[in-house]
């Protein structure tokens, strides 16, 4: 009836590694929201690679580094925040993190490189806020790391030379302005991408940081 | 109130020299978990299981006693004694295993009147009440609530209610490092019902997440790695609290976190709040202190803002301030909240307390 049969694999063994799927493109990109995702060269973090946010104290850069955990926590990767002593968590859930798979290492006593490179064990995206300058083989030590993880590390830092070395996506928040009315109700934020992993010129993008509900929107 | 029956090994419920006893505790914990599947430990050598379902399985609460105590009994070689006792509520249930008898359905009230006050677990308490004269539970529930909130404060009125019967759970009663301890020496690792996936199970990467972060707790110390937990209140401070990584009570969403909180200061919330009190001057442009009156209305308006360290800054805005009177009928707290705007961008909240501001926020 059938011109040919398909061989049957011998065993249930040779049958799974028959069906396995080759590792999809997908599996080395965490989520990003999507107002974030035009700032990033694949349009999320790519594992392995590292993005530092710098800006002016209250200008947003926590609120822009709290806000790329929002969709990798949403599904599912753990997430980590070392350094920060004094995150604002209420503003965390308002930005949409899943605070269930959030871990935080608010003091971690002088070794937070250490912290950081222990974390990439077992979590996706570690945020860290190194105390001063990073020293150049530190900073390198725990690329490596990353890279062998396949983890993402996000650096929050004051000024772009706080972090040594040259990261793939460095995003700078340039301007800031907060629109009130009778409260504080949204921040305009322009963030700037430039790094390695972003070719031709620096893209820039307009945000609400937060919007009028604390989450990230595009601002047009 | 949940009757419970509460099992007692008095052998195990202090740990000795070679440390043995979390082991065989387990044991038993492992024997009457067959037993009742909803046993829980409360503290080394203790454990409480609801009474109702088992009770009415077995066919009566004394036939599932004697049961509990006939299976846990040979599991301590004979030299151990076994209490159990079984009263509503954790507190009454724990005495009744101490005096091993069951209380009678609705005789707890009366089952706790003669205890001495020296079981509420507050030796302060205790002290102050022997001079009043009150030695016992009874006398104390006696008190009127407001008469003892007045006197001796909101922690002392929580067990006002216990020594009532109106409440079971005693803070300090349950031992939660002694928990973990119990967990880890049943091999079960799970750090709480938190930390847990979806529908409950844990992957794969739950489980790397897990050990990663004990290693590191093995490093840093126990506390150096917390989780978030989000609870009610009106302001992000009351709002969300770190709580150590495992720790019981890390319940992320309580039902108080979506119930409605009026006066509730307005989302966005400040991305940074300071986790020790910072002390900072507001002041007009002439210089003088800026104050909250009582009736919630700035003295002036905002002009600079002075922190202990750094350079002032110029206020460009300000909203508010939303002002709170909260707990008015207990340890009452009044504080006014600012939003105050610099011309450099920066974007704080405030907060008057004691006739101070405080930084409650930063808007990074």
């Amino acid at each position: 009836m059938f011109a040919s049969r398909p061989e049957l694999p011998a065993s249930a063994v040779a049958l799974a590694t028959a069906i396995r799927p080759t590792a999809p493109a997908s599996s080395r990109l965490l989520p990003v929201v999507e107002p974030l995702s035009s700032l990033l060269p694949d349009g999320a973090l790519r594992r392995g690679g590292t993005v530092v946010v710098t800006g002016s104290p209250g200008w947003g850069a926590t609120s822009l580094g709290l806000a790329l955990l929002t969709a990798a926590s949403t599904s599912g990767h753990w997430c980590a925040a070392v350094g920060l002593d004094d995150p604002g968590v209420v503003a965390m859930a308002e930005l949409g993190v899943d605070l269930r798979r959030v871990v935080f290492v608010p003091r971690p006593r002088g070794a937070w490189a250490a912290a950081t490179a222990e974390l990439f064990e077992g979590v996706d995206v570690v945020l860290a806020r190194p105390p001063a300058r990073v020293a150049h083989t530190a900073a390198r030590r725990l690329l490596a790391r990353a890279r062998d993880r396949a983890a993402v590390l996000v650096v929050l830092a004051e000024h772009r030379d706080d972090w040594p070395v040259p990261s793939e996506i460095a995003l700078e928040v340039t301007e800031a302005a907060w629109h009130a009315n009778g409260r504080l109700v949204s921040r305009r934020a322009v963030v700037r991408a430039v790094g390695r992993g972003i070719t031709g010129r620096p893209r820039y993008v307009s945000l609400w940081l937060p919007g009028a509900q604390g989450a990230v929107a595009v601002a047009c | 109130m949940v009757r419970l029956m509460v099992l007692w090994c008095p052998t195990l419920s202090r740990e000795g020299s070679r440390g043995e006893e979390p082991r065989r505790f387990a044991e038993v914990l492992d024997a009457a978990v067959e037993l009742a599947p909803f046993a829980r430990p409360v503290r080394l050598g203790v454990l409480a299981i609801p009474s109702k379902g088992p009770s009415r399985f077995f066919g009566g609460e004394a036939v599932f006693a004697e049961h509990l105590q006939g299976v846990v009994g040979p599991l301590l070689g004979g030299a151990g004694r076994v209490c159990v006792g079984a009263a509503e509520g954790l507190f009454a249930a724990v005495l009744a295993a101490r005096a091993a008898v069951l209380v009678a359905p609705g005789a707890t009230g009366s089952f706790l009147a003669p205890w001495s006050i020296a079981t509420l677990r507050d030796p302060d308490l205790a002290a102050a009440c022997q001079r009043l004269g009150l030695h016992t539970l009874g006398r104390f529930a006696g008190l009127e609530e407001a008469r003892v909130l007045e006197r001796f404060g909101l922690d002392a009125v929580r067990r006002h209610r216990v020594a009532r019967g109106v409440d079971g759970e005693l803070p300090g009663l349950r031992d939660y490092a002694a928990l973990r301890r119990l967990d880890a020496v049943r091999h079960r690792d799970e750090p709480s019902e938190v930390q847990r996936g979806f529908f409950g199970e844990r992957g794969g990467a739950d489980v790397r997440a897990a050990a990663a972060v004990q290693r590191l707790e093995q490093r840093l110390g126990h506390g150096a790695v917390t989780v978030a937990r989000l609870g009610g209140g009106r302001t992000p401070d009351d709002r969300a609290a770190l709580v150590p990584w495992g720790s019981a009570d890390a319940v992320i969403e309580g039902r108080d976190h979506v119930a409605p909180w009026p006066g509730r200061l307005p989302s966005p919330s400040p991305a940074s709040i300071p986790s020790r009190p910072l002390a900072i001057a507001l002041l007009d442009e002439h210089g003088h202190r800026v104050t909250v009156s009582s009736t919630g209305l700035l003295s002036a308006v905002p002009a600079r803002l002075e922190f202990e360290a750094g350079r002032p800054r110029v206020v460009a805005a300000h909203c508010g301030p939303w002002p709170m009177a909260e707990r008015w009928w207990g340890v009452s707290r009044r504080r006014a909240h600012l939003q105050v705007l610099c011309d450099d961008g920066l974007a704080v909240l405030l907060r008057a307390e004691r006739s101070r501001w405080w930084l409650s926020g930063i808007y990074d």
